[in-house]
């Protein structure tokens, strides 16, 4: 009552008529969001959801949909052993020391109780990925799989006339199969063994697998509690009483809506990856080409910084190596594709312009871009951008190149030429340069090691290599005419530097101090993980376990 | 293979609304996700659509072929894909309403008539075509007698081939009866904002 009584007050001061009152507002609907949304429910708190674009999920939705949870109980399904001290210990070093470490501990210990709600309250049932391992496997603490979890596919008719409001992802959306699928049938280094015929019927029928089927079962877990999601409703502001956030004014169509929100506001509403003024104000790369939805333009960390929030991790984003397809847009802009396995797979190399390798291509995306902003002091340029991917026909006899599978004709847009040195010239690469490199290449992939990048000693470079190429599945000679070039992009999934929080999930301001009803969950929070990427559905695992913390407290329930 | 068929009523004859169709550079920029035209001769042309093809929208090359000008009662076409493994064809019909009801044996296929709901639906893309388009250009034509009715019939069939043939002709089919539709619609949207429009 004290809550609505300031809230109240403000309303009064400003003589607004309140549009809608409720206890918890939660910005955003991806992971986070949808999550702290049944957490605050479960806890006894009324709850309303505004989502900025015209579809829910968010970043979540056109993601992988797997979460990463240490010391999970789906690893009793398998044959891996897990510990909080070992999770600890690889998380720790992934962080950098630049992450909070008691807040790396509150989310060891609070996933996996996060991950049994979870279950406990929607009809999700993860599965363990015993062979997606993580991102440094070989690390102390790290595990070779089991960590990562699968949401499975999901049936979109259960959501009734709200199926078209689930966002899909543009490269996943359309090929329901689960993680688990995609792993044993070899989606990257054996796509003629997909059952195309199968995919088409599941697609007929409504199924959707990875983040959308982890979205579909949450969405499905809202609506069922009564919670329907203020679709087109984009918060702008964060309204204050005294010192305390009671409520969020927001834009629909040209309409206002005062939000009064008596027991707090989560933000959840993504990372800032589409905001060129932020990405150049804060971002240690230069990222041009984000794979999330536009959606994405840093609402939630321009709200946190007007009622002074400390910032955190500000430098970092999820990094992942983009590629374009000319001409494919989504949600009105040129889609940017990750690209997961091309660079993983033999037959191929990247390069920058000066024809020389630089990284272990195979490994994982995150690491891998970091390389790509290496700066040179004496010239003040950075030497690996742009940079190539360079294969041969021997790739595409055998494996998946984004939408082209063998058997396809080589599509247009991919440039190509009979020899390398008209590659290079067509691309401006260095000639003789790539000739050296190829030839070097050509060597390592004749013994089967990487001496210069190690590209293929780490079980996490098998996932998604070729297990038929021996004896090293990352490696092959890039030999057969025409030989092609793809531009790679310095991509990410999304920012990962925001507000700062407490264990609470409470937003702090610079001096420590909580800002009073005002949490942070998922990418507009302070990344837990630092720089690091500690294995797949990091980020959905810790924007779904501070979503919980968050749910939970503001409803006035710990977690 | 993914096969759709849409059929439109039009206060029109068939003569006049051959008369638009014969010369594909009227109606070729009404397909859905038009981009461009590149007409090679009589009977061969290139287009660019772009098209959403499950979640994204992607941009796609078709040859068109003409296999029949039969004027005035139907054209047919065949599409091959230049960027992707696709191949179809489609039928633009033109009858008199009259014929349509007595004639069921000269024609392969016998137009549906739209379901109220539809025809109410069509009736409001027509009026809000208008609304956009203004009121039209003078007649370019004689009146046509109110009682003479045609129907335009748009037939379509696609079918991915190659390995994920399956999977693409999955996408394809939701996508098409839209685009038949807003074909035919916005082809006699604009004939009545043509003929029909008070002067």
């Amino acid at each position: 009552m004290f809550h609505l009584g300031c809230q109240m007050a403000w309303f009064k001061k400003q003589k607004r008529k309140l549009d809608l009152e409720t206890d918890v507002v939660i910005i955003g609907s991806g992971g986070a969001g949808l999550m702290a949304a049944i957490a605050a429910h479960e806890a006894g708190a009324r709850v309303t959801v505004v989502e900025k674009t015209d579809l829910i999920g968010g970043t979540t939705a056109v993601s992988g949909g797997v979460l990463w949870v240490p010391n999970n109980h789906h690893l009793a399904e398998t044959s891996i052993e897990d510990s909080r001290q070992e999770a600890l210990e690889y998380t720790r070093r992934l962080a950098d020391n630049r992450s909070d470490e008691q807040l790396i501990a509150v989310f060891l210990d609070t996933a996996p109780k996060m991950l049994r709600f979870l279950e406990e309250q929607t009809d999700l049932e993860f599965s363990a990925l015993e062979r997606y391992p993580d991102y440094h496997p070989e690390f102390p603490g790290g595990k070779p799989g089991g960590r990562s979890l699968d949401p499975g596919l999901f049936d979109t008719n259960e959501l009734g006339e709200w199926k078209a409001k689930l966002r899909r992802s543009p490269v996943f959306g359309a090929t329901a199969m689960s993680v688990s699928e995609a792993t044993d049938w070899g989606v990257f280094s054996n796509p003629l063994g997909l059952d195309f015929k199968l995919l088409g019927e599941r697609y007929k029928k409504g199924l959707v697998c990875y983040g959308a089927a982890l979205v579909g079962n949450l969405l499905k877990a809202v609506l069922a509690r009564g919670i329907e999601p203020m679709v087109g409703a984009a918060a702008r502001e964060l309204l204050e009483d005294e010192g305390r956030v009671v409520g969020v004014r927001a834009e629909r169509d040209d309409e206002e809506l005062l939000l009064g929100a008596s027991k707090g506001v989560v933000l959840a509403s993504g990372g800032f990856e589409w905001n060129k003024q932020l990405i150049a104000q804060f971002l240690g790369g230069q990222l041009t080409h984000p794979n999330s939805p536009p959606g994405n333009t840093g609402d939630g960390l321009k709200m946190a910084m007007q009622v002074g929030a400390d910032l955190g991790n500000m430098s970092e984003a999820w990094w992942c190596p983009s590629v374009m397809i000319p001409g494919e847009e989504y949600d009105g802009v040129q889609l940017n594709r990750g690209d997961f396995a091309t660079r993983s797979l033999p037959h191929s190399v990247i390069v920058n312009r000066a024809g020389q390798r630089f990284v272990n291509e195979a490994q994982n995306y995150n690491d891998l871009m970091k390389p790509f902003f290496a700066f040179d002091p004496m010239r003040y340029e950075r030497p690996n951008l742009p940079a190539w991917l360079i294969f041969d026909q021997n790739y595409m006899d055998k494996y998946a190149l984004q939408t082209v599978v063998p058997g396809m004709p080589i599509p247009e847009w991919l440039p190509r030429a009979d020899s390398l040195a008209e590659l290079a010239e067509a691309m401006g690469i260095d000639a003789e340069g790539l000739r050296k490199t190829v030839e070097r290449f050509n060597q390592l992939a004749e013994i089967g090691k990487d001496e210069d990048f190690q590209r293929g000693d780490s079980t996490y470079d098998h996932f998604y290599g070729d297990p038929k190429n021996q004896p090293n599945p990352n490696l092959g000679p890039i030999c057969k005419a025409p030989f092609f070039a793809l531009q790679v992009y310095p991509g990410a999934i999304g920012t990962k530097g925001g507000a700062r929080t407490d264990e609470h999930a409470r937003v702090l301001r610079s001096d420590g101090q909580v800002i009073d009803g005002l949490y942070a969950a998922g990418n507009v929070m302070a990344g837990v993980t630092g720089p690091g990427y500690p294995g797949a559905g990091s980020t959905i695992g810790t924007a779904m376990t501070f979503g919980f913390i968050a749910g939970r407290d503001a409803a006035g329930k710990s977690a | 293979m993914p096969e759709v068929e849409y059929s439109t009523e039009m206060a029109l004859s068939p003569e006049v609304i051959w008369e638009f169709v014969k010369d594909m550079n009227n109606w070729a920029p009404m397909l859905t996700g038009y981009q461009e035209h590149e007409v090679i001769d009589d009977t061969d042309s290139i287009w660019t659509l772009k098209g959403d093809v499950g979640i994204l929208s992607r941009q796609v090359k078709l040859k068109a072929h003409v296999t029949e000008w039969s004027g005035p009662e139907r054209v047919t076409f065949t599409l091959t894909g230049l960027n992707e493994k696709v191949d179809g064809g489609g039928t633009l019909t033109m009858r008199s309403e009259a014929a349509s009801e007595t004639d069921e044996v000269a024609e392969p296929v016998k137009p549906r008539r739209p379901w109220f709901g539809r025809r109410f639906l069509n009736w409001m893309f027509r009026t809000m075509f208008r609304r956009i388009h203004g009121e039209g250009p003078k007649r370019l034509a004689a009146p046509t007698s109110a009682e003479v009715r045609s129907v335009l019939t748009y037939t379509l069939r696609m079918d991915a081939g190659g390995p994920t043939g399956p999977l693409v002709n999955a996408m394809l089919g939701p996508a098409m009866l839209p685009a038949a539709e807003a074909l035919a619609n916005k082809i006699a949207a604009h004939l009545e904002q043509t003929h029909l429009a008070p002067s």
